[in-house]
């Protein structure tokens, strides 16, 4: 496998519900017995398989629990998948949260590196970064504040900074550029570009159809954890909107 | 964009997925470092004394066990001070390094859901905290020991030895039991409840040497305890050297390092399998 290249082959991801889900010694000593065949999962994802080339951009699109994000978290390797294979080749710079990680105690400084250690940095490799990653965020001034002071604004700005600075080969969004001002906006979007045209692999979450497509010609549809379709934006839309429309069923939840 | 590939990526690049277990984890060490870092900053902000009250805890300790002790309750011990404290400061580590580092996954789970990284940087970033403070800890006991006229000894070098093979049962314990705690909620509870009697079960407050001999099966019972109990073995490779001011035995100090290094991994395998199911529970 090539470095920025992601290949999901039927996946599959359950969560077990809440009923199964053992928190104490007494249940667990009860469940053994009354638990003991029928276990409730609910596949939050199932039988997806995509192919991403290195290079290539592809925005996920799907309503509210869709299962967009724990595609994007199994990519990401936070989640395992349950069934089915999940490969994954290269560094990924996960903004499924921008700031995921941040001690609010600890000035913007100390967040810096201990953002990079979280990322798998060294303390080096961080501090010549640091500079670049301090100018981006337009927040010198402010570096050596705790960041509970900071804005949300600025939060997200010092989050985007360093997640922009980690030499991905496979950038994954999940609609973090709709906080920032406008213009900061327009400097994410810009950075985002500048990855593309570096043949960095790009996964984006969006509800937005403008900004999807400015960003990625390929979408896949998700809808109630199946891939309804894969293919060009344009099309993606429509697929979208008549999924939308259409009757819902109800959460699939299969008796294992 | 030439400014992109003149960053190449550097060979820490390659995704963490892609090492064996122990691999990924030393690449992380930074972090672990780091996490500690924060954890003292943190711990201490604000504080006027800061990291003193490392050392101030167990002076204040020591005056009031003295007080109680040797004044109070007459122990026959001669510098009893330094005997209770030479027990009391390793079990305190390893006490308060368990309790704190059976709750890091639980504390750090917004983190586990959002980056992918080894999760046992939590618990044993809590070990390193406490191991700075066991360190520190040491210094006014050392102080104590000019004061009161305890000799130094060569011994007192094996410290660093016995602090290591202690430092490595506290962090498999608290490994295994971190991620207990994720599965079943009542194991913190529990631990505290057995911690409590394991102090009293265990050669802190007393001496294998100071127990003597009586013929009655309780007794009998309780000897074959602290016997089987690990921490019997642990305790000495400190209290040997500060109060003795001579080597642990050396069956001690084997006994001590093979189930110091058979828990930690075991624990290391146990925590590397079920790491992967903690986010379902979290």
């Amino acid at each position: 496998m090539r470095n920025g290249e992601i290949h999901i082959r039927d996946a599959g991801i359950s969560y077990r519900l809440y009923r199964e889900k053992v928190s104490t010694l007494k249940e667990a000593v009860v469940n053994r017995f009354r638990h003991l065949r029928s276990v409730e999962m609910f596949w939050a994802l199932r039988h997806v398989s995509l192919d991403i080339q290195p290079g290539e951009a592809i925005a996920l699109v799907g309503h509210n629990g869709s299962g967009k994000s724990t595609l994007l978290k199994t990519i990401a390797g936070v989640l395992q998948p349950s069934e089915g294979e999940v490969l994954v080749q290269g560094r990924i710079s996960p903004m499924i949260e921008l700031g995921a990680g941040f001690d609010a105690e600890l000035s913007g400084r100390d967040n810096i590196f201990l953002n990079g250690a979280l990322l798998g940095f060294s303390r080096k490799q961080m501090e010549a970064k640091f500079d670049r990653i301090v100018e981006f965020s337009e927040l010198a001034d402010f570096i050596d504040m705790p960041i509970k002071n900071y804005s949300s604004g600025m939060y997200a700005r010092l989050g985007f900074a360093i997640a922009q600075d980690v030499e991905p080969d496979i950038l994954i969004v999940d609609e973090v550029l709709a906080v920032g001002d406008e213009r900061f906006q327009e400097k994410c979007k810009a950075r985002i570009r500048d990855f593309r045209s570096a043949g960095v692999t790009f996964c984006f979450v969006s509800h937005h159809l403008d900004a999807a497509k400015e960003l990625c010609p390929r979408a896949a549809v998700l809808h109630h954890g199946r891939l309804a379709f894969d293919g060009p934006i344009d099309q993606s839309w429509e697929r979208y909107r008549e999924l939308e429309r259409g009757p819902v069923p109800g959460p699939q939840i299969e008796a294992g | 964009m030439t400014e992109l590939a003149e960053r190449a990526a550097p060979a820490a690049a390659l995704p963490p997925g892609t090492r064996s277990p122990i691999g990924d984890l030393l690449r992380y060490r930074q972090l672990v470092a780091m996490l500690v870092v924060r954890e003292l900053k943190v711990r201490y902000k604000r504080s006027v004394f800061g990291l003193l009250w490392t050392m101030l805890n167990p002076l204040l300790l020591m005056v009031v066990y003295t007080i109680v002790f040797a004044t109070i309750m007459r122990s026959p011990q001669k510098n009893f001070a330094i005997f209770l404290l030479s027990g009391l400061l390793p079990w305190l580590f390893f006490s308060t390094a368990l309790l704190q580092g059976l709750t890091s996954i639980l504390t750090n789970q917004e983190l586990i859901r959002k980056v992918r990284l080894p999760q046992a940087v939590f618990p044993l970033s809590v070990v390193g905290s406490n191991l700075v403070n066991f360190s520190l800890s040491l210094l006014p006991l050392l102080l104590l020991m000019a004061v009161l006229g305890q000799p130094f000894t060569p011994a007192l070098l094996f410290l660093p030895v016995g602090m290591l093979i202690l430092t490595v049962f506290t962090s498999g314990v608290t490994l295994l039991f971190s991620t207990f705690t994720v599965f079943f909620r009542d194991v913190r509870h529990l631990t505290e409840v057995l911690l409590q009697m394991l102090l009293y079960l265990s050669p802190v407050l007393y001496d294998l040497q100071m127990l003597g001999d009586r013929g009655e099966w309780w007794f009998r019972a309780f000897r074959l305890f602290l016997r089987l109990n690990p921490i019997s073995y642990l305790l000495p490779l400190i209290r040997d050297p500060v109060y003795y001011g001579r080597l642990p035995s050396l069956t001690t100090v084997g006994v001590a390092s093979l189930e110091s290094v058979v828990m930690a991994a075991v624990a290391f395998a146990v925590f590397h399998r079920l790491a992967p199911r903690h986010i379902h529970y979290l």
